[in-house]
């Protein structure tokens, strides 16, 4: 099934799926600098087969609020699904992600990943990340990973010591951190998506 | 008389509270190389680490000249495109971001503060392919994320491309030829001798006497405890090499 693409505030994001046996979803949504942003989704995989992959990006700046949360339920066996969300929080914004995966006690040969990895580019930024796995079936492959950082020192004064500006050596810090996700993105979005990280301020 | 491109005086310099750096002199003019050679700890990579301005060290009292300007008022951005460049003891993984467009924006921000466009897109390549063909990289290393996963002796041989690429006025090797085969000495040693004119100036920071005999620095110095204990020619590094620094 072709990925879908949405933009946060702009297109409407499905609040509940579900899937039947051999369906698929895979969509990307964007969260961009300006007003306040929130995405909740339920997806429910509910016969073998379904599978759902949901990935995204946000960039929070100034002293805006993005929300993001995800209720991933493996309803019955043989499903799949797979989160990756990465976002960068700076100014004073403030970022939250909430993402539950549960995985029903007859669930069994459920894949389920879930991966959030945020940067906070400011010290005034916060963010919160609340993985929660929730699962009954034993015969699952299930995974998790969550991390909060903030742009690396040694590799800035590395790229400022071969002349590239403090600035420009951040934005390429961020671009890289973004990259797996901006580069599932048309090519006019990536731009800007690149494009709106100048906004964001230590 | 000769032309002054660095002149370090009395500079005190330390990290975390802590003073590293005590009381350095040194003065280097355009056309020499110089030998920095020194025990472990002795305060060689801070030095450098202040010199090329890393944020995290902090100066407490001297001076810094460099091509006639306050070299420490400069951010580290702005020292190198006065012309500054240090090679890094441990060079810098930045996975995400290729050598290619890595040496781009570096080449291209140099030239936006002079004043001039972006360099043309195929003089980049050729620019690029050369300086590779030189330090003798293979062509794929363009594409590859700096210094993520490479050998440490690719890693060397990468400092000394940005050193070619960027084509300093004064260089600061620290421990280039620390790890290094015989081939790839021979690489960091021809490539100071292409960079090598009247007008350009190296610090050579080395524990090994077989980089300077290529290189025939005009001065060897002795740091040792965060000052200079000694200058003199090569004969100073034989004898460390000989009977070690508890002498000096
Ligand atoms: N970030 C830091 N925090 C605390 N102490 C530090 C820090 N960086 C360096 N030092 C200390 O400063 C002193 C000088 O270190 P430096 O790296 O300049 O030595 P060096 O002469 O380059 O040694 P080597 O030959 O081993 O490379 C050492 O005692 C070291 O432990
Ligand atoms: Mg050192």
């Amino acid at each position: 099934m072709a990925l879908k693409i949405y933009i946060v505030g702009k297109d409407t994001i499905p609040s509940k799926v579900s899937l039947g046996a051999g369906e698929e979803m895979d969509i990307v949504f964007v969260a961009l600098p300006g007003e306040d942003r929130s995405v909740a989704m339920d997806v429910e995989l509910d016969a073998p087969g379904a599978s759902a992959q949901i990935r995204g990006l946000y960039i929070a700046t100034g002293s805006q609020k993005v929300d993001l949360t995800f209720n991933v339920r493996h309803n019955s066996g043989g499903c799949h699904s797979r989160q990756l969300v990465k976002g960068i929080a700076s100014g004073s914004a403030r970022a939250s992600f909430y993402g539950k995966i549960y995985v029903a006690q007859d669930a069994q040969k459920t894949k389920a990943y879930q991966e959030n990895h945020n940067i906070l580019a400011s010290e005034k930024a916060r963010i919160d990340t609340k993985p929660q796995l929730e699962i009954y079936a034993d015969d699952v492959e299930c995974s998790h990973g969550a991390t909060i950082g903030r742009l690396n020192q040694d590799e800035q004064f590395y790229m400022r010591s071969r002349g590239i500006p403090e600035a420009e050596a951040r934005r390429l810090q961020m671009i890289s951190f973004l990259a797996p996700v901006a580069g599932l993105l048309p090519q006019d979005l990536a731009e800007k998506v690149y494009e709106s990280l100048s906004q964001c301020e230590d | 008389m000769d032309k002054v491109l660095l002149k370090i005086e009395n500079l005190h310099a330390g990290i975390a509270g802590k003073e590293i750096l005590k009381g350095i002199d040194l003065t280097i003019n355009e056309g020499e190389v110089h030998a920095l050679m020194g025990p472990n700890g002795a305060g060689k990579s801070t030095l450098s680490a202040v010199l090329t301005g890393r944020p995290d060290f902090v100066v407490t009292e001297g001076s810094v000249t460099f091509r006639g300007k306050d070299l420490l008022a400069m951010s580290p951005e702005e020292r190198a495109w006065e012309g500054l460049f240090l090679s890094f003891q441990y060079p810098i993984e930045i996975p995400g971001v290729s050598i290619s467009n890595f040496m781009k924006s570096a080449i291209n921000a140099k030239r936006k503060a002079a004043g001039l466009k972006d360099i043309a897109p195929g003089d980049y390549l050729r620019l690029l392919k050369e300086k590779m063909a030189m330090v003798k990289m293979k062509g794929e290393f363009a594409k590859r994320d700096v210094n993520v996963g490479f050998s440490g002796g690719e890693k060397k041989r990468n400092e000394i491309f940005q050193m070619a690429m960027l084509e300093p006025v004064l260089s600061i090797l620290d421990e280039t030829d620390s790890g290094l085969d015989v081939d790839a000495l021979k690489i960091v040693s021809d490539g100071v001798e292409a960079l090598r004119s009247p007008q350009t100036g190296f610090i050579v920071i080395t524990h090994y006497p077989s980089l300077l005999e290529s290189m025939k620095p005009d001065v060897v110095h002795v740091l040792k405890g965060g000052r200079i204990v000694c200058n003199g020619g090569m004969e100073v590094a034989e004898k460390v090499q000989s009977s070690g620094f508890e002498s000096f």
